[in-house]
């Protein structure tokens, strides 16, 4: 999985410039029930996986999503 | 409205009562009505005992419990089941459905249906025509009809009309198709402009619960009862009985070709001992093939009384002997309903206690 | 559960809807929402406006009114009605049934089946089955459907989850036999373990209305609600609509033979319209069948949202012409249920504000 475009699928959600791997998502503004179904939609869409609504409340950081994902691609 | 069904049958019965029981002279204590006239009600109408829920157990409590028997006891199997029936009017929640809350609980397949109506006491034959209905599919070979209530918990403790009758239940009754060419007849009618005679008045979107309508009022008849309350007008009802439901099964008798005394047994709903002498006497049916016995020993539960009254009065007999019985189900709606069909052999007809 | 009919039709249609109307650029300080927030969940949510019943205005008045229009307009009579099926979750009563009120409201004679049942978004289609069963009968004529839900009465209006998308509206569809076979094809499946992602605890029997069930919290910024409001979990419906409902399509596509060419349109239930338009993207539906702008005029109304659909979007064709549809409706249970069937020509096909007397 292409990582860095992962990265900035997620930044588009979350209406800023850049997410690093170690961002705490919770920290992000923006980070609420709208964003959660986006990244769902995210992964469903180009990514082709189902992430379930108890795997992301479970994820602390941005690499932790993006190994949720890739995990699930396999 | 008539319904004429082929090729179908009830293959099992289960009915589950409360361990919980109490006694009309126990209770009796709380009305505003002097003893001795309390006991001459208890005389006449038939009271002694019911069975009741304890505080906080549901409708899907009673149906998991009597299906996990079934299921213990080798009488039916899980991935069986293609649809579940629930009739009710005490639903565990507005939403979801109750029947998909016991689906869920008992981990039931995915492929089927599950459906709540809202039935009283004309329940089990409405229920019994949905599950003649879904058989017609292809795909529909066993239906679990489930009838169920809990309404002892919206019976006001100060109503001796309606206190001393209600009473808790459930009964799973499996359909299934017949090999043999059997024909069963029944007719339904209702009259929503008598509905008020069987009402809670608030409770639902029309007028929702508050503490307004938790509070007890005198309600003008020495009876204390709440809008959340369920109220029944008992001469409409026994009016509307004594009315309606002779000619219904008369007509239905006459379109099935059946004579009175060709039917071994009339199981009706069980409001209470003394409406069903009367409709025994109207219809010149004598009292032993007329049974009249549930209310004293267990309550009156809706629609759970017809399957009450098969397991109770019948349990060993349907499951050796076939009857040619007529159900006839009356009251809340107003509904009234029967039906003419040979019933047993069983492959079961039990009663057990939910503790 | 597979099942097919043939020789039965819808004949009307009648949505009806409140003619109070709210815009989202109006309400969003009621979601304590920053003009950002508002401006950003509108986007992503296609809202603009929405419908709701006044205080004295109950699912069964939009139906019933509904129902006096269809007799008005004489499509209907009142000796035609067989059956009257109520399928609702904000019902006028507990006892007796809501059906058997508006038997007694239109005054009907005593051979007539009243029915409640209570079904949320796969109403339309569990309902639809029940009609076609019911007409399998030769004493019955015509079948009333009626959908219908005041959802507004679930929830408060500082409540940024759920009000904005609420819609309040009732239908009534009469469905009858025709000579024609037009066979249906429907499948309907449950799964009663995954409940709590659409559920309202308090008010039934297992949580009783009490004054503690009535008491308002501000559970989480922007949402205030009590136990007898609706608890939604947004995260699995949408797992459960872009998993379990695309199969469903399939199968029931691969049931009737149809394909995505042959089906004019896919009348899908609407959550909201992010979410119908991931799923038409997922199934590889081209948008311009999948009609989404019930919950931007008028909400989602629940069962009700599947034939306000079909009178919003297609009532001229659908009265003189035969269209090939699918129809799905998924959601509380969870439930979902999916058709193919011929729709139309329709003898009524209309959306209407209720007036009240």
């Amino acid at each position: 999985m292409d990582k860095p475009e992962f990265y900035q699928r997620l930044a588009e959600i979350l209406d800023v410039e850049e997410v690093k791997p170690d961002n705490v998502l919770k920290d992000f503004d923006v980070w609420d029930s709208l964003a959660i179904l986006s990244v769902l939609a995210m992964a469903d869409a180009k990514y082709g996986v189902s992430v379930k609504a108890e795997e992301i409340r479970s994820v602390v950081t941005a690499e932790d999503l993006a190994r949720l994902v890739e995990a699930k691609r396999k | 409205m008539n319904f004429t069904f082929r090729r179908k049958r009830i293959s099992g019965v289960l009915v589950v009562v409360p361990a919980n029981e109490r006694s009309f002279a126990e209770e009796m204590r709380n009305f505003n009505f002097p003893e001795s006239r309390s006991l001459k009600l208890k005389e006449v109408m038939g009271y002694d005992k019911r069975r009741v829920v304890e505080p906080g157990v549901c409708v899907s409590d009673l149906a998991v419990f009597g299906l996990e028997q079934l299921f213990k006891q080798n009488l039916l199997k899980r991935e069986e089941i293609d649809a579940l029936l629930l009739v009710t009017q005490t639903a565990d929640h507005f939403m979801p459905a109750t029947s998909s809350l016991i689906q869920g609980r008992l981990h039931l397949k995915q492929d089927m249906l599950c459906l709540d109506i809202n039935q009283a006491c004309a329940g089990f034959v409405i229920g019994l025509m949905q599950a003649f209905m879904l058989l017609e599919q292809e795909s529909v070979k066993k239906v679990v009809l489930v009838n169920a209530d809990v309404l002892s918990r919206k019976a006001s403790p100060k109503d001796r009309n309606i206190y001393p009758l209600i009473g808790d239940g459930a009964s799973i009754t499996i359909v299934e198709r017949d090999v043999a060419d059997t024909v069963i007849h029944a007719s339904v009618k209702m009259d929503g402009s008598r509905a008020s005679a069987l009402t809670i008045p608030a409770g639902g979107l029309r007028l929702p619960s508050s503490p307004e309508t938790a509070r007890l009022e005198d309600v003008g008849d020495n009876n204390l009862r709440a809008k959340d309350h369920v109220f029944m007008d008992g001469s409409a009802i026994f009016n509307f009985v004594q009315t309606e439901v002779p000619p219904l099964i008369k007509d239905l008798l006459a379109r099935a070709g059946v004579s009175s005394e060709a039917v071994d047994y009339f199981l009706c709903h069980q409001p209470n001992r003394f409406m069903l002498e009367k409709l025994a006497d109207k219809m010149e049916v004598p009292y032993a093939r007329m049974p009249n016995n549930v209310v004293e020993h267990f309550g009156n539960s809706g629609s759970v009384t017809i399957p009450t009254v098969m397991a109770y009065n019948l349990r060993e007999r349907l499951l050796r002997e076939q009857f040619q019985v007529c159900l006839a189900g009356f009251g809340g709606g107003l509904a009234w309903s029967a039906m003419l069909l040979r019933l047993g052999k069983l492959a079961f007809n039990q009663i057990t206690e939910y503790k | 559960m597979k099942c097919t009919f043939k020789n039965k039709r819808i004949s009307s249609i009648i949505t009806v809807a409140p003619s109070q109307e709210f815009r989202f650029d109006d309400e969003y300080p009621y979601f304590k929402m920053t003009e950002a927030q508002a401006k950003r969940f509108k986007k992503m949510m296609s809202l603009d406006r929405h419908r709701i019943a006044p205080p004295d205005v109950c699912a069964s008045d939009l139906c019933l009114f509904g129902v006096q229009q269809l007799l008005k307009a004489g499509v209907l009579k009142k000796e035609e009605i067989s059956a009257i099926l109520f399928i609702s979750q904000t019902p006028d009563y507990i006892l007796p049934p809501t059906s058997n009120v508006i038997h007694g409201k239109l005054g009907l004679g005593h051979d007539v089946i009243c029915l409640d049942i209570n079904q949320g978004c796969a109403g339309f289609v569990v309902g639809l089955q029940q009609a076609f069963m019911l007409l399998e009968i030769p004493a019955v004529s015509k079948v009333l459907l009626l959908t219908g839900d005041t959802g507004s009465k679930q929830m408060t209006r500082q409540n940024r989850l759920n009000y904005p998308i609420n819609g309040d509206a009732g239908a009534a569809t009469v469905v009858e036999r025709c000579s024609d076979e037009r066979t249906i094809f429907m499948d309907v499946k449950n799964d009663g373990s995954r409940h709590k992602a659409l559920l309202i605890q308090g008010g039934g029997y297992r949580m009783p209305s009490s004054v503690e069930t009535l008491k308002l919290r501000e559970v989480e910024e922007g949402v205030v609600k009590c136990l007898e409001h609706v608890d939604m979990d947004g995260a699995a419906i949408f797992n459960f609509t872009m998993d379990d409902i695309p199969p469903q399509i399939e199968e029931v596509l691969a049931f009737s033979g149809d394909t995505r060419e042959s089906i004019q349109h896919f009348f899908l239930h609407q959550p909201n319209p992010f979410i119908v338009t991931q799923m038409a993207q997922k199934m590889k539906i081209p948008q311009a069948k999948v009609p989404n702008n019930v919950v931007s005029l008028y909400g989602n109304c629940s069962s009700t949202t599947i034939p306000l659909n079909i009178t919003l979007n297609c009532s001229e064709p659908m009265r003189t012409e035969t269209r090939r549809v699918c129809l799905s409706g998924f959601g509380v249970g969870l439930t979902w249920a999916s058709a193919v069937m011929d729709l139309g020509p329709l003898d009524y096909c209309k959306l209407v504000d209720y007036e009240s007397k």
